[in-house]
């Protein structure tokens, strides 16, 4: 088992669930051809640096996976075969600085399912806070020697 | 003597940055190392040293092949702001 990069480039014409099915497609194959996929980047539509097939612009998106080294040549038949891809790049990771690059990589763009668990804990915590502002705004109310300290807690929480 | 001292001193902006690994999906890194027509400046203009001229090298050529940066700025198709495309 290799570490891997793989970049698409997706035709800009198609419309939304057709780029998703195209991107599932990808994931798809690669899965079958036993590769484990660590992380999936979507770049978006952006502009092409030089038209592609009289294209200007093109959707990116890009696979980090690690997969036995036969896999490659098949994923790449594949896409070679399939007229939505504009453009495709593997990129192999090999030595301990590329490898700690990749890691880096994949624990940033980690599969979406571990993103939304991360969204809603960092959403728990900063109710709480919010709370504890309320309070303070109280307190202040309640005795103006208080706001002193009050306005010193404010400091230190910004 | 005189002359020599009218520019600063050159030195590896990627050595003073400490990276270890150039991603090609990073274009702005490249800009120090590009030309106005986005050719690759050699060595002796940038100050680069010659383990992250190899790195640029390689990144710079991933990058056009993956149409993030172009291989040519000719008269024929110009770009009013070249370096825009680094920014997208």
């Amino acid at each position: 088992m290799r570490h891997y990069e793989l970049l698409t480039v997706l035709k800009p014409t198609l419309t939304e669930e057709e780029t998703k099915a195209k991107v599932d497609f990808v994931k798809e194959i690669l899965e079958k051809n036993g590769a484990q996929i660590a992380a999936f980047q979507e770049m978006g539509t952006r502009r092409l640096a030089y038209p592609i097939q009289k294209l200007e612009r093109g959707y990116y998106s890009v696979f980090y996976f690690t997969a036995p080294t036969s896999a490659i040549l098949e994923v790449e038949r594949l896409i070679r075969i399939t007229e939505e891809f504009i453009r495709f790049m593997s990129v192999k990771y090999e030595n301990q600085k590329e490898m700690a690059y990749w890691n880096k990589q994949a624990e940033k763009f980690a599969l979406k399912v571990e993103k939304e668990v991360e969204a809603e804990e960092t959403l728990d915590e900063e109710s709480p806070k919010e709370a504890t502002t309320e309070d303070l705004v109280s307190e202040e109310v309640v005795s103006t020697e208080t706001v002193v300290v009050v306005e010193e807690a404010k400091a230190t929480q910004e | 003597m005189a002359e020599k001292r009218k520019y600063a001193r050159k030195y590896c902006k990627y050595c003073e940055a400490k990276i270890e690994f150039m991603d090609y999906k990073e274009t702005k890194m490249l800009k120090h190392s590009l030309s106005e027509r986005y050719k690759i400046m050699p060595r002796r203009l940038t100050g680069n040293c010659k383990r992250h001229q190899e790195m640029v090298e390689l990144t710079i050529k991933r990058a056009r092949a993956a149409a993030l940066i172009p291989y040519v700025v000719n008269t024929k198709q110009v770009i009013a702001t070249p370096f825009d495309l680094l920014n997208q």
